[in-house]
């Protein structure tokens, strides 16, 4: 292979190279000057850091609460991705499973934890008005770990349910067959041949909790600080941008700690996690799983699906009468404020999040044909140059754009187009692991052969990898709307005059004693992202996409 | 296919840069919710042709980033956001000063000595209560300070977090002047308040919604939320300490640098006009005015007559304001 002369790969290196230096390391590298630099090189923001207790404590909080919501997360999405793939349910219920569980991951930041208080609050609708509890304490360490799990355990579903169906049930049944017990062959053949993504659910899910700041900003109250919380409260509470931001460099050491781990496992499996097999295990029945364990496990999967249910009917309730709890009759008002004065915000939500798609599903395709298959130097720091936005709490990352884009030549604030760019380089990542995990299937041998016909590299790109990472491209664009629609942490920064978004409105609603609105704008970008995923499903289903085809097993990252 | 849509994406974007130069208009940041803020300027617009666009923000946002656009700015006005936001903008050289011409009409504690900003209305810190859980409780709404002290309020109040809102700072002044200008007397009264606090919220109103649908009883915010919460039909009960409490100031100030300068300074110069003040009332803003004889609002003004309102010093809050806080993080909440 003549890969390092091809005419095509190294403009394609460069024009990646270029993207990822404007829009990534030239705003870090702003950032980290306003933090260490002030007419010289300086440590003053780190030592004021260190002086304050809440933030040592806010560190080692959030340490201990992705562990804790990473193996919560695991063990709950474990169950639900056995009782999904091992015990024989009907097809209907399968899906109604995924529809369930999808709700908390594709919800609006702040919807899942207002949500949870008044079902769950001191004088919450379960607590209080069907249980009887009148002194219930949801803030703290409890009511965080308890909203984040549910927020965060569809991600250890998706990636699980993925693996589970891979692993061939006639394995199992070897096992049977040779006369181990049910459990014994749970223990010795499932279990390991699932652990590897066990651990990369469990180092999705610890991520994503680490990077979360808004279900701890209305839960975890002053007892329980978590660092992207304390960063958000350093900028705009004691107006202190350098104290923030180094917070924030603080909190990007164990996020890409744990991407780095997951980086690890994928390779060590090869990257084989979604492979479509192919193999002939539909035939038998599983039957790894009894008849009691399986009624135990729905049980107790039914228990979660309902709190989630309550959940969201109280969002939904919210969003159809007058005024929650002073005023119950029926009113479309909220719905009517939503597709009046609103209709600019959801207008322009929607023209940037579609916007985005195509944009950042190239360049994630791009950047992953990239990583997986040429060879240039400076390979792996591209990679890793590239996941910086992603692993960044938005916060920072809207500072960022703002210090960066403000002044000319590069004065972009106040438009659509940094919006898009934030979302392109904030949430490609997906795409991009799509990408390497579909070429991981790939045999390279096929672009050789259209290489040796004679095709150039850009052709063979086109005609021959193109179409291949199809299903990664629509699971790439799919997951980058998703996250357009429902993002607030680094855009609150960069909406303008002239460019609003959804859900700035929803917080807005939410801070303002507008929870009608907040609601109706809230139901409004799920069933908008219900179709989106759904349309997506589709068109894997016609693509022939196998387990990929859910763009929601992308979405933890 | 993918391509084209890329490109088709881009040429979009491309157009969408070119904005078009309306012929009068003033860029506005503004802390106040949407619904107070809008028919305001609104009827700034109606009666001069001149567009305001606005952006919402929360205090410290506002103040993030305005500092991030500093050599750059994009907002003309800051109009409508609490005191200490402003006393950060002044400190970060964001502001210009400026005097409106009623400037000598509008009580000194209500400016900032270098005219840097003024404030559009005083935003009074209030107690309120919900009447059922009162009532199930057998309170009587809280009308000292010392009342909230009392154990059967234990995990019943919610109030701001410190580090957010201006609305925090409004009780840590209140506690501070009501006590006598003790500092670590009040430090020491917040450190027995907090046994009685279900949490601290983030954003100043954020214990409303809670109070109003029963999850506390007691939430300290100002007017503003309560009188709204009312509006709304929740059952709700003002009071006020005796001691007396503090308001704060809302402010409006120039930026430094503005684009549209000279409309800017016009619509700050309507703000302290009696025309602009007298809506404070007609628009249900409940907020008290800064012009002596603008009209307030008739339901604020029987319930102010039960508030004592300490005097702020401007100055004072200005240098004092951090320490404050940092004895609320390092004393009060660290248990």
């Amino acid at each position: 292979m003549s890969r390092g002369r091809d005419p095509v790969v190294a403009p394609a290196v460069v024009l990646v190279w270029a993207a990822v230096l404007l829009f990534v390391l030239y705003p870090m590298s702003r950032l980290l000057a306003l933090t260490f630099w002030d007419g010289g090189p300086t440590l003053e923001a780190v030592r004021g850091l260190l002086g304050d207790w809440t933030h040592r404590a806010a560190l080692v909080n959030s340490l201990l609460l992705a562990i804790l919501v990473g193996t919560a997360g695991t063990a709950l999405g474990f169950a639900f991705a056995l009782l999904a793939v091992r015990s024989n349910l009907p097809r209907w219920s399968e899906r109604a499973l995924d529809a369930v569980v999808l709700l908390p991951l594709i919800s609006p930041p702040f919807t899942a934890a207002i949500a949870l208080i008044f079902a769950l609050g001191p004088r919450g609708l379960l607590s209080y008005h069907v249980f009887g509890l009148t002194n219930v304490n949801i803030y703290g360490l409890s009511g965080t770990l308890l909203s984040e799990t549910l927020t965060y355990f569809p991600i250890a579903y998706l990636t699980l349910k993925a693996v589970l169906a891979n692993i061939d049930a006639t394995l199992e049944d070897s096992a049977f067959s040779l006369g181990a017990r049910r459990w014994r062959v749970f223990a010795t053949v499932t279990l390991p041949l699932a652990t590897p993504g066990v651990a990369n659910a469990f180092l999705l899910v610890s991520a994503a909790s680490l990077a979360d700041f808004a279900t701890p900003l209305i839960l975890a109250g002053t007892k329980f600080p978590v660092l992207p919380t304390q960063a958000f409260l350093q900028i705009t509470g004691l107006y202190d941008m350098r104290g923030g931001a180094a917070l924030c460099f603080l909190l990007l050491v164990p996020t890409l700690a744990i991407f780095a781990g997951q980086r690890r496992w994928l390779e060590r499996r090869g990257g084989s996690f979604v492979t479509v097999t192919g193999k002939a295990s539909a035939a038998t029945r599983v039957k790894s799983l009894s008849p009691a364990a399986i009624v135990v496990l729905a049980a107790a999967c039914g228990l979660v699906v309902a709190l989630v249910l309550v959940c969201y009917l109280i969002i939904v309730a919210a969003s159809l009468v007058r005024g929650l709890g002073a005023d119950n009759s029926l009113s479309l008002a909220h719905y009517a404020h939503v597709f009046s004065g609103g209709l600019k915000a959801v207008r322009d939500t929607l023209f940037i999040a579609i916007v985005s798609m195509p944009v950042g599903g190239l360049f994630a395709v791009v950047l992953g044909f990239l990583v997986a298959r040429t060879q240039f130097p400076g390979r792996r720091a591209l990679e890793f140059a590239a996941m910086i936005n992603y692993a960044l709490p938005g916060t920072i990352v809207g500072i960022a754009y703002l210090v960066a884009f403000n002044d000319p030549p590069l004065a972009l604030t106040g438009t659509a187009f940094i919006l898009v760019v934030c979302y392109v380089f904030r949430y490609s990542l997906a795409g991009t692991r799509a990408t390497t995990a579909v070429l991981a299937q790939i045999d390279p041998t096929i672009e050789e052969a259209s290489a040796s016909l004679g095709a150039r590299r850009d052709v063979t790109f086109r005609r021959v990898v193109l179409p291949l990472v199809r299903p990664a491209l629509l699971a790439g664009m799919t997951v980058l709307f998703i996250r357009a629609m429902t993002a607030i942490s680094a855009t609150i920064f960069l909406v303008s005059l002239d460019w609003s978004l959804v859900t700035v409105r929803i917080l807005e609603g939410i801070t303002n004693l507008e929870l009608g609105q907040a609601s109706a704008f809230s139901v409004l970008v799920i069933l908008l992202v219900y179709l989106a995923v759904l349309v997506a499903g589709l068109a894997m289903r016609r693509l022939n996409a196998g387990s990929l085809g859910r763009a929601g097993t992308l979405l933890g990252g | 296919m993918i391509l084209l849509a890329t490109a088709f994406s881009v040429v979009l974007l491309l157009a969408g840069l070119a904005t078009p130069a309306l012929a009068q208009t003033v860029n506005v940041y503004t802390a106040w919710p949407e619904s107070l803020s809008q028919p305001i300027f609104k009827a700034y617009t109606a009666k001069t042709g001149v567009q305001v666009n606005f952006i919402r923000l929360s205090t410290g946002e506002l103040v993030a980033r305005a500092t991030g656009e500093k050599n750059n700015p994009r907002a003309d006005v800051i109009w409508g956001a609490p005191g200490d936001g402003f006393a950060a903008a002044k400190e970060a050289g964001l502001l210009e000063p400026y005097r409106p011409p009623t400037w000598d009409r509008i009580p000194p504690e209500l400016k900032d000595r270098d005219a840097y900003y003024t404030a559009v209305a005083k935003n009074t810190l209030i107690f309120m209560s919900n009447a059922k859980l009162l009532k199930e409780k057998n309170l009587k709404p809280p009308t000292s300070w010392m009342d909230l002290l009392d154990p059967a309020y234990k995990g019943q109040i919610q109030t701001a977090d410190a580090r957010t809102s201006g609305t925090a700072l409004t009780r840590i002044l209140s506690i501070y002047y009501a006590l006598g200008k003790d500092e670590d007397k009040a430090v020491d009264y917040q450190k027995k308040l907090h046994r009685n606090v279900q949490v601290y919220t983030k954003s100043g109103g954020g214990c409303t919604i809670p109070a109003a649908l029963g999850q506390t009883t007691v939430c300290i915010a100002h007017m503003p939320d309560a009188m709204e919460a009312k509006k709304k039909g929740y059952d709700m009960v003002v009071s006020f300490p005796r001691e007396g409490v503090a308001a704060v100031i809302e402010g409006v100030a120039l930026v430094k640098g503005a684009r549209n300068r000279e409309v800017a300074t016009k619509f700050i110069d309507w703000t302290f006009s009696k025309d602009m003040q007298d809506l404070l009332d007609k628009n249900d803003v409940y907020m008290l005015p800064t012009l002596p004889d603008a009209s307030i609002d008739a339901a604020v003004q029987s319930l102010m007559k039960e508030a004592k309102l300490l005097p702020v010093d401007l100055e004072w809050v200005g240098k004092n304001r951090k320490r404050l806080v940092e004895r609320w993080v390092n004393e009060v909440i660290k248990e």
